[in-house]
């Protein structure tokens, strides 16, 4: 995948400063972890489960409040303005769950207005949910019946037409196909081209290593390794993450 | 944004197959029970006039207004009562007036016709108490935990939307969605009883709005507390068997609760020991008065007619005295047993308003006149008409006979006399209670419907505000 070269901004649309959390139950989920990610680029972090990824991303979302450091996106503190953030990001989840009772358009339809903005027409719509690689025979159906596939690409769906600059994405590979996989990877690149800042959390290390600008490790709520994505190539990243996740976790790599 | 979740609320409840299938059965549910009160406010109807026109042939031919001890009055059927029956199957429909004495309401429908007590009538109060109460349950129980199981609560709150719209919008767009079909049915079955040609005044047109408007209210308020506890839960089981809890302490175990505790609370004497004493009290007059009557000597012996004038004269007297210090007595009793009675009533639905249903309940049968303070109504008109009808057979006869006995001797027996019209009989003419006079009592249960809807929603407001969207 090639990337289209943007003129860096001074702010990057997803940040992380010291970013740590511990849970009530006393364990740290996440340690001083420090990462940004600029518009057209797209960071994939990687870890085993309780890692801390997903910590991360409810941290971005303001699901939860850090209990050192902030998460900003374009530079808003999350925890402090979390409506004015919210505006900026979209977020896809690993099982996309829309409402089963609506159509895809309908559920398209809500979540955009949901975003706050003004409702396009219904051939956008279309426009979006084919790019997005769901075929218009489907458009009116209800997800009721709809395949984790699908599901999934109605919501990136939802996620283009809220036009934020930050997009926000939690194991979106997980369940799919190959062909859906690698249908999706493409997507994904075909947005970081119009400039869309894309945080990614995966356990994929092969699409990750296709399309990610910047790979980061984490292991037990530590970034251990940030790579960057002109490195990627060179380096074997299996290898790689085999040795840090097995190293840390007492597993012989 | 307010109005795009009540939007998506009412979409997403009006598309659903449980809607479909919850819906058909209420909306059935209420046509039947409007149709069955209907029909039966017919029936009741013509047992009404049956009655009222056996009461009058069984005193035709007699020719002695003195042969007319007391006349039987009857509580006439009232449209709402079908609709709203409360306790108008528990009262005594009909009244034996004397022109003094104590009145007694005898004759219920459930005494009468002991097999409908068994599963009571199909009404609006039940409906709307049970049903639609287990209805908004059935649907508010996953609003919240229901959405964060299907994830859709993450993909909702990546957006700008502030917690407390989305929990209004919830409310209000639950609300819309199942209360307002609802109307539909209610709609059709106003329309069904004019069909019926039940004959609705305004004022009770209004009434029925107002326990439509009620029933809506507490519908609500059911939905408002299944919102709340499953903003409180985090799977969608939880909220459901702790709404099932609710639920059942509510609408079943609360009233009932409510009335075995005041009843330990205050002791009402029972009527059974009131009326051993009031009979232990009149055999004790009654001695008094053979007494008297064995010292009685006329002032004459030879003119039987006047003897017999004066033997009436003493008996009157005598009569009259007994049954003054038999009022007096019964009426001290009563007073005594009302008192409490009134005390532990107070004390009982006071306990009872606890619970959302027994205020719904309250308020329904206040609105629609059968409350329980329908057989203190009937009663106060008994009473009224007990006085007319006293007016009216001194006027025929010189005398109010009462329950005293009457000596006629007759001398001269060749002369037939005309039988008496039963038709100059006063009727018994019966107000219900209207609008402005039930409303009052119906005031304070609606307003605490509303209080407890507002507390509930005040709480889903608090709880979704610390809920974790994860």
């Amino acid at each position: 995948m090639t990337k289209k070269e943007f003129a860096m901004p001074a702010t990057p649309m997803f940040e992380a400063r010291g970013l740590s959390k511990r849970y009530e139950d006393g364990v740290l989920a996440l340690d001083r972890v420090s990462f940004s990610v600029r518009p057209g680029e797209i960071y994939a972090m990687l870890g085993g489960n309780g890692a801390g990824k997903t910590t991360t991303i409810n941290l971005f979302l303001n699901f939860i409040e850090p209990t050192e450091g902030e998460a900003r996106i374009d530079g808003i503190v999350t925890h402090q303005e979390p409506l004015k953030a919210k505006e900026k990001i979209a977020f896809v989840s690993e099982n996309v769950m829309l409402y089963p009772n609506f159509t895809a358009l309908q559920n398209l339809d809500y979540f955009t207005r949901l975003s706050g903005r003004v409702p396009p027409s219904k051939a956008e719509y279309r426009e979006v949910l084919l790019r997005v690689g769901l075929q218009e025979d489907a458009h009116q159906k209800r997800l009721k019946g709809f395949s984790k596939g699908m599901r999934q690409k109605c919501g990136i769906a939802i996620a283009i037409m809220k036009n934020a600059p930050a997009i926000l994405l939690d194991e979106p590979t997980s369940g799919l196909d190959p062909q859906a996989g690698f249908e999706f990877i493409r997507l994904l690149a075909s947005l970081r081209e119009e400039g869309k800042a894309i945080l990614m959390s995966t356990h994929d290390i092969f699409r990750a290593k296709e399309v990610a600008d910047i790979v980061g490790i984490m292991n037990r709520g530590k970034l251990v390794v940030q790579t960057p994505g002109a490195e990627i190539a060179g380096k074997d990243l299996e290898q790689l993450y085999m040795h840090h996740i097995a190293g840390h976790n007492g597993i012989a790599a | 944004m307010l109005r795009l979740i009540i939007e998506k609320e009412l979409r997403d409840i009006v598309t659903s197959t449980k809607f479909a299938v919850t819906f058909a059965s209420c909306a059935a549910l209420i046509l039947l029970a409007f149709f069955m009160g209907g029909a039966r406010y017919h029936a009741d109807v013509a047992r009404y006039e049956a009655a009222q026109a056996e009461n009058l042939k069984k005193i035709e031919g007699v020719t002695d207004w003195l042969q007319v001890r007391d006349n039987r009055i009857f509580l006439p059927p009232q449209p709402l009562a079908t609709l709203v029956c409360g306790v108008s199957n528990d009262i005594g429909r009909t009244t034996q007036v004397r022109g003094r004495g104590e009145l007694s309401q005898n004759e219920t429908r459930y005494g009468d016709e002991p097999v409908f007590a068994m599963f009571r009538f199909l009404d609006l109060e039940f409906i709307f108490q049970i049903v639609l109460s287990l209805f908004a349950v059935v649907f508010a129980y996953d609003a919240v935990c229901g959405e964060k199981e299907r994830g859709t609560l993450r993909l909702t709150f990546a957006n700008p939307l502030p917690r407390r719209r989305y929990i209004a919008g919830k409310l209000i767009g639950a609300f819309l969605g199942l209360a307002l079909p609802l109307l539909v049915p209610v709609l059709l079955g106003c329309l069904l009883l004019t069909q019926m040609g039940i004959p609705l005044s305004a004022d009770e047109w209004v009434r029925l709005a107002l326990i439509i408007g009620t029933g809506l209210l507490y519908f609500g308020a059911f939905l408002t507390i299944g919102i709340a506890v499953s903003a409180l839960t985090v799977r969608s089981s939880s909220a459901f068997l702790a709404l099932l809890v609710i639920w059942i302490a509510a609408v079943l175990i609360l009233p009932r609760s409510a009335i075995l505790l005041a009843g330990r609370a205050v002791d009402v004497p029972s009527l059974d020991d009131i009326n051993a004493k009031k009979f232990r009290y009149q055999e004790q007059l009654f001695d008094e008065d053979r007494v008297k009557m064995s010292s009685f000597s006329p002032s004459s012996t030879g003119d039987m007619q006047k003897m017999v004038g004066e033997f009436q004269k003493f008996m009157t007297s005598i009569s009259d005295e007994r049954e003054k210090k038999m009022d007096e007595f019964s009426a001290r009793l009563n007073e005594e047993r009302a008192n409490k009675q009134a005390l532990q009533q107070s004390l009982a639905l006071g306990i009872a308003r606890v619970s959302p249903s027994a205020a719904f309940s309250l308020a329904a049968e206040a609105l629609a006149g059968t409350s329980l303070t329908l057989k203190d109504h009937y009663l106060q008109a008994a009473k009224e008409y007990q006085q007319t009808f006293a007016k009216f057979m001194l006027d025929k006869t010189g005398m109010n006979p009462g329950g005293g006995m009457v000596f006629r001797i007759r001398i001269d027996d060749s002369q037939k006399s005309a039988p008496i019209n039963p038709r100059e009989i006063p009727p018994f003419v019966y107000r219900p209670m209207t609008l402005s006079e039930v409303l009052p009592s119906a005031v304070i249960d609606i307003g605490l419907l509303f209080v407890c809807t507002l507390l509930f929603f005040a709480l889903a407001h608090l709880a979704f505000h610390r809920y974790d969207l994860r």
